[in-house]
C-alpha cells in the first residue's frame, strides 16, 4: 500500500507529539503538547472515522490539560504516565487513565521552578526518562535527576554547563549525556559528586546547538545527535571525543529523531526546514570486525550512500516532533497541524 | 474592549461612519488621559496627571487600559483556515515563479480549488461548532458562517470567470453549476417527488414551484420528468410543453455548429414556442403558460417568479440560458443588470459584489470584498491569485498600472496583522517575505520587537530570519539574549550569545564582565566554553585575552608550569590586557616565580620587571615589593643556570 499522509489543523503549534501505547490493539490515542501560544496545553486525541464505512481517520480531541509556558518535552515514565517539561521551569508527571482516555489528565508529581535563575524564570528545555527515572535540563545549565516513582529530586548537578543545555539522553542508569547551545556535549556520571563531566567533546566546529540526542536501541554505546545546523553526528562512546561521522543532512535544525522501535536499521528525523526523512542505517551496522574482534561502527561517508528517503513533501514550516509506532508516524508542526503517515514500511 | 474589525474605507464612506465612540468605564479617566501605541493594532490609555512631582495618590485610582482590535481570524476555528491557506498561498507563489517560464494556468486552477476546499472545511467546522454553541457565541459563529458563505460564493464565481479555462469562453454550464451549488432550491422536493414516482404529484404544495425552479436552474430533464408525474401529464397541453422543452437547442462549443447557425435554430425554436403560446392552447393551464414564457426568456415572467427566491442569483442561470446561451465570460453584465432589476428593493453587500464581478469591474470587486469583516483574508488571497493569473489590471486616476502595488499593500497589511499574534507570527512573516523589499523591511521592524521568552523561541526566530536572509534580525536577537544574560550576571550565556551574534562589541563587553568578575571573586566563569571556543575567539581582543587567560589557568591546574609561564609572559608582553587586570596578571607570576624549578627564563623575568615598573600604579607598594623580591630571586637563579649553560657551550 502506498504511503498515506493526512494532515489535520489543530489551531496550536505542536512542540511534541507521542503515541499512547496499547496492549494487543493498534494504537489509537496520542498526546500533543503545544508551544508559543497565549495558552498552551497538553491534549489527548483519538483517531476516529466520522463515518463508519470510511477508511479515513481524523483526530478528535478527548481532553485538554492547560499549562503555563510552552511544553518543551514529553516522555513516558510508565505506560500511562508522562513526564512533561515546561518553559516556566516546571516539570510534571501526568497520568492518563488506562480505561477512559476522555478522563482529564491527573497530575501525579509537580516540581515547581525546578530550573530557575533564582527568582527569575528559566526554561526547562528537555528531559529524558529511563525506567521511571527522569533527567531534566534547563537554560540555567543544571541537570536534575528525579525519581518518577517517589517524586523526589535524587541528584542535581549545579552548573553542569555555563551555557544553556538543550538536549539530554540517558546512556545507562548512571550516565547521561547532555548537549548545550554551542554543541558542547558532556557525559555525566550521576553518582559522582564532583560536578565534573566524565567526558566532553564538541558536536561540530560551528558552535551551534545540539538539538536532540538519542542512542542506538541495540548498541547503546552508539550516540546520535542532531544539530541546529541540520547536521547529524554519530559517536562511538568506546572511542569518543570525535564523532565517528558527521553528515550534513537537513537544511535547517534537526528537531527530533527516533529509531524505529521494531527495526533498529530505520532512523526517522524531522527538521526545522519542514522535512521528514527516513534513513536506512543498515549500511552502518553491517559492520566489520575490528582488530580486537569488536564490532566496528562503519563511518558514514555521505548521506547519498545511506539511502535517505523523504517521507512527505517538505512543509513550509518547521516539523517539531515525530513519533513512530509500527507503520504509522505522527508529526507535529509549526503550521498548527498534526500529520498522520500510514503504511510506512519498516 | 471589543472594537469592530470592520474595515472602513475612509475615502468613500462618510466621515460620520468611520469614527466609533466608546465610553470609558472608569472614572479615573475623566480628567486627563494619555495614550501610547503598543505593538500592532494595540494601544494603552492611562490617566495622566498634570502635576508631575506629586507622589501617586492612590494605586486603585490609576489604571491602565489596553485597547486592541478584536481579530476574527484569531479564533481557534479560523486559525485553521489561516494556517491551511498559508500553505496554499506559498505553493501559489512557487507556481507563479514557475509560470514565468511556462504557462501554469492548470496549476492556478488547482490552487484556486484548494482555497475553496479550505473555505468549505472551515464552513463545516463553523457549522459543527454552531450546533454546539449557545448565546452570543452561537450568534458570532452564525455571522462567521454568513461571511464565509459569501466568500465561498464569490470565490467560485471568480474562479469561473477568471481562473478556470473554459472552452470557447461559453460560460453557461459553469454558471448553472454555480447557481445550483450555492443556491440550491427545490432540489430536495424534486428528488422526493421523483423518488415517490406517483401520478398526481401536483397534490404536493410545492409541485409547481419545484417544476419552475428546475426550469430556472436549467435542469430541463428533471422538469420534464416532474411534468410527467402530473395527473394530466398525458394531456395535449403537457405534451406540447414537453415537446418544446425537449426540442430546445443546446449550445455547445464542440457541437460542430457556429454561433450564427445556432442562433438561427434557436430563433426558429423560439418562434415556434411563441406561436404555440399565441394559439392560446395553454390558456387553461396558467402554470404551463408561465413555463413557456420562461423558456422564451420573457422578462415579465421572470419578474413574476423573482419574489419566490431570496436573491436574484437564483434566476441568473435561467435568464442567461433562455435569453443568450452563447454568452461569453465577459458578456454577463447585462444579464446581471436585468436580473438584479427585477426587484429593486434592498441591495445586499453580496449583490454589489456579484454585480461588480459579472460586469467585470475587478477594482470594484476588490473594493467591495475589502469591506467583508474577515480581516482581509479574502481580499488578500483573491487579489493575489488574480494577479498571478494575469487577470488583474487596475489603473489609478493617472492611468498608471497599480495592480502589483495593490496586491502588495493587501498582503503587507494581512502579514502585519498576523505578526501581531503570539503564535501566528511565522505565518505573517511568510506573507511579508513574499513582498520584497518592503515586506522584509517591515518584518525586520516587527521581529526585532517580538518578545523572546525562551532560547527555543530565540532560535526559532533566528532560523526564520536566516531563511529570509534577515541577518540583522538574527544578530539583534543574539545581542538581546546576550544583554539579558549579561545584566543577570551569567557570563556563560552572555559570551555564548555574543559569539553567536558575531558581534565584537558584545563579545568585548561580555569578556570584560567575565574578567572583572574574576578580579572580584577569583573564580573564572564559563571555563568550559572558553576552552572549547573556536574561531569566534577572534571577535574581540578582550575575548581573546580571556580565552588565553583561561588556558593559562588550565595549564597551571594540570601542573604544566613551563607552558603556563610562557603563556603568561606572552599575555603580559602582548599588552592586550585591560587596565584593571594588570594587578591580577602580575600577581599571577608570583607562584610561578617561587616554584621549585625555575620556569621563567631571565629574559621573561626582565620583561615582567619592565611591565611592573611601567605599571607600578596598578599594584600597591607591599605587593609590588613582594613581586620585585621574587623577580630578583628568580633572575638570580636563572641567570646562574643560563650562564652555566652558555659557558659550557662556549667551551
Amino acid at each position: 500500500m502506498p504511503l498515506e499522509v493526512q494532515g489535520t489543523f489543530v489551531s496550536q503549534k505542536i512542540s511534541k507529539i507521542r503515541w499512547i501505547a496499547e496492549d494487543y490493539v493498534e494504537t489509537k490515542c496520542f498526546f500533543t503538547g503545544s508551544w508559543d501560544d497565549d495558552q498552551n496545553s497538553i491534549k489527548v486525541w483519538t483517531l476516529e472515522s466520522p463515518h463508519e464505512e470510511e477508511e479515513v481517520e481524523y483526530p478528535r480531541q478527548l481532553s485538554e490539560y492547560l499549562v503555563n509556558g510552552d511544553v518543551t518535552q514529553i516522555k513516558f515514565t510508565e505506560k500511562n504516565k508522562i513526564a512533561v517539561s515546561l518553559s516556566n521551569g516546571d516539570v510534571k508527571v501526568l497520568e492518563v487513565s488506562l480505561y477512559d482516555k476522555q478522563f482529564p489528565l491527573k497530575e501525579v508529581f509537580h516540581w515547581e521552578k525546578l530550573h530557575n535563575y533564582g527568582a527569575e524564570q528559566c526554561s526547562c528545555t528537555s528531559l529524558d526518562t529511563l525506567e521511571g527515572d527522569i533527567a531534566t535540563i534547563g537554560e540555567d545549565g543544571n541537570v536534575n535527576i528525579l525519581s518518577g516513582r517517589r517524586g523526589e529530586v535524587m541528584h542535581s548537578i549545579k552548573g553542569a554547563d555555563s551555557c544553556s543545555l538543550h538536549s539530554i539522553c540517558f546512556i545507562k542508569h548512571t550516565e547521561v549525556i547532555t548537549g548545550n547551545v554551542r554543541g558542547h556535549m558532556k557525559i555525566w556520571d550521576v553518582r559522582s559528586t564532583n560536578n565534573k563531566p566524565s567526558a566532553a567533546f564538541l558536536l561540530a566546529g560551528d558552535e551551534l546547538a545540539a538539538t536532540c540526542i538519542i542512542h542506538h536501541p541495540t548498541q547503546p554505546h552508539i550516540i546520535l545527535a542532531g544539530s541546529e545546523s541540520g547536521a547529524l553526528a554519530v559517536w562511538d562512546l568506546r572511542m569518543n571525543s570525535f564523532p565517528t561521522s558527521l553528515v550534513n543532512a537537513h537544511s535547517a535544525g534537526v528537531s527530533e529523531m527516533q529509531f524505529h522501535p521494531e527495526n533498529p536499521h530505520k532512523l526517522l528525523t524531522c527538521s526545522v526546514s519542514g522535512e521528514l526523512w527516513e534513513w536506512n542505517m543498515e549500511a552502518m551496522t553491517k559492520s566489520s570486525k575490528g582488530p580486537d574482534g569488536q564490532v566496528m561502527w562503519m563511518p558514514l561517508q555521505d548521506k547519498k550512500s545511506m539511502m535517505v528517503n523523504s517521507l512527505i513533501p517538505a512543509l513550509h514550516k518547521s516539523i517539531n516532533s515525530l513519533h513512530c509506532d509500527k507503520g504509522r508516524i505522527l508529526c507535529g508542526a509549526d503550521n498548527e497541524a498534526v500529520y498522520l503517515i500510514k503504511n510506512f514500511k519498516y | 474592549m471589543n472594537t469592530s474589525s470592520f474595515a472602513v474605507d475612509s475615502s468613500r464612506g462618510k466621515t460620520g461612519d468611520t469614527a466609533k465612540t466608546f465610553i470609558l468605564p472608569d472614572k479615573c479617566f475623566q480628567k486627563h488621559v494619555g495614550c501610547a501605541w503598543g505593538r500592532g493594532n494595540k494601544f494603552t490609555i492611562y490617566p495622566r496627571s498634570q502635576t508631575v512631582n506629586k507622589t501617586p495618590t492612590d494605586a486603585a485610582d490609576s489604571k491602565l487600559m489596553n485597547i486592541k482590535q478584536d481579530i476574527l481570524l484569531f479564533t481557534p476555528i479560523l486559525r485553521k483556515l489561516v494556517n491551511e491557506s498559508n500553505g496554499t498561498y506559498l505553493s501559489l507563489q512557487k507556481a507563479a515563479e514557475a509560470a514565468k517560464v511556462s504557462d501554469n494556468q492548470v496549476e492556478f486552477l488547482k490552487l484556486s480549488r484548494q482555497f475553496r476546499s479550505i473555505i468549505r472545511v472551515c464552513l463545516e467546522n463553523l457549522q459543527e461548532a454552531a450546533t454546539k454553541a449557545e448565546g452570543i457565541e452561537k450568534n458570532n459563529l452564525l455571522s462567521y458562517i454568513t461571511i464565509f458563505y459569501s466568500i465561498e460564493c464569490i470565490w467560485h464565481l471568480c474562479e469561473i470567470l477568471y481562473i478556470d479555462n473554459i472552452p470557447g469562453d461559453i460560460v453557461l454550464p459553469y454558471l448553472l453549476e454555480w447557481v445550483r451549488f450555492h443556491f440550491p432550491c427545490h432540489e430536495q422536493t424534486a428528488a422526493q417527488l421523483l423518488g415517490a414516482c406517483e401520478r398526481g404529484s401536483e397534490e404536493h404544495e410545492d409541485y409547481w414551484d419545484t417544476v419552475v425552479g428546475m426550469v430556472v436552474q436549467g435542469r430541463v430533464d428533471v422538469a420534464r420528468a416532474l411534468l410527467k408525474l402530473h395527473s394530466a401529464g398525458e394531456s395535449n397541453e403537457f405534451k406540447l410543453v414537453d415537446n418544446s422543452l425537449r426540442s430546445m437547442p443546446v449550445y455547445s462549443v464542440y457541437g460542430g455548429i457556429s454561433t450564427g447557425e445556432f442562433t438561427i435554430s434557436w430563433k426558429h425554436w423560439q418562434a415556434e414556442c411563441r406561436s404555440k403560446l399565441g394559439s392560446r392552447v395553454l390558456a387553461s393551464q396558467p402554470k404551463l403558460e408561465l413555463i413557456m414564457k420562461i423558456i422564451m426568456g420573457d422578462y415579465s415572467a421572470f419578474e413574476s417568479i423573482r419574489s419566490k427566491y431570496s436573491s436574484w442569483f437564483d434566476i441568473l442561470g435561467g435568464w442567461v440560458m433562455f435569453t443568450a446561451p452563447w454568452s461569453r465570460r465577459h458578456e454577463l453584465g447585462a444579464a446581471a443588470a436585468a436580473c438584479a432589476g427585477m426587484q429593486p428593493a434592498g441591495r445586499s453587500h453580496l449583490d454589489d459584489m456579484v454585480r461588480a464581478l459579472l460586469e467585470g469591474d475587478l477594482h470594484q470587486v476588490i473594493h467591495e470584498i475589502q469591506q467583508i469583516s474577515d480581516n482581509g483574508w479574502f481580499a488578500t488571497h483573491l487579489t493575489d491569485i488574480l494577479f498571478h493569473c494575469g487577470k488583474l489590471t487596475i489603473m489609478d486616476k493617472h492611468q498608471t498600472n497599480v495592480t502589483s502595488r495593490l496586491r502588495d499593500s493587501l498582503i503587507l497589511e494581512y502579514g502585519c496583522l498576523l505578526m501581531e499574534h503570539k503564535s501566528l507570527w511565522s505565518v505573517g512573516l511568510s506573507y511579508l517575505a513574499s513582498c520584497p523589499p518592503e515586506g522584509l523591511r517591515r518584518a525586520e521592524l516587527i521581529l526585532e520587537r517580538m518578545p523572546v521568552d525562551t532560547e527555543a523561541k530565540a532560535m526559532k526566530i533566528i532560523a526564520e530570519a536566516k531563511k529570509y536572509e534577515l541577518i540583522g534580525v538574527a544578530q539583534s536577537v543574539c545581542r538581546c539574549m546576550c544583554a539579558r544574560h549579561q545584566s543577570a550576571g551569567r557570563a556563560g550565556g552572555a559570551l555564548c550569545w555574543a559569539m553567536r551574534g558575531r558581534s565584537s562589541a558584545a563579545t568585548a563587553r561580555a569578556a570584560h564582565a567575565a574578567l572583572a568578575h574574576y578580579t572580584q571573586h577569583a573564580v573564572l566563569p564559563a571555563q568550559d566554553l572558553l576552552l572549547t571556543a573556536g574561531s569566534a575567539m577572534l571577535l574581540s581582543d578582550a575575548l581573546l585575552f580571556l580565552g588565553k587567560y583561561c588556558d593559562f589557568h588550565r595549564l597551571y591546574k594540570t601542573k604544566e608550569f613551563k607552558k603556563a609561564a610562557q603563556l603568561l609572559v606572552s599575555l603580559i608582553t602582548s599588552k592586550i590586557a585591560p587596565e584593571y587586570f594588570w594587578e591580577t596578571l602580575l600577581l599571577d607570576t608570583l607562584p610561578l616565580l617561587e616554584s621549585d624549578e625555575p620556569v621563567f627564563t631571565s629574559n621573561d623575568t626582565y620583561e615582567i620587571m619592565l611591565c611592573l615598573e611601567l605599571r607600578s600604579s596598578s599594584l600597591d607598594g607591599e605587593k609590588a615589593d613582594l613581586l620585585r623580591l621574587a623577580l630578583a630571586r628568580n633572575l638570580a637563579r636563572t641567570a646562574l643556570a643560563e650562564g652555566d649553560g652558555t659557558e659550557e657551550k662556549a667551551q
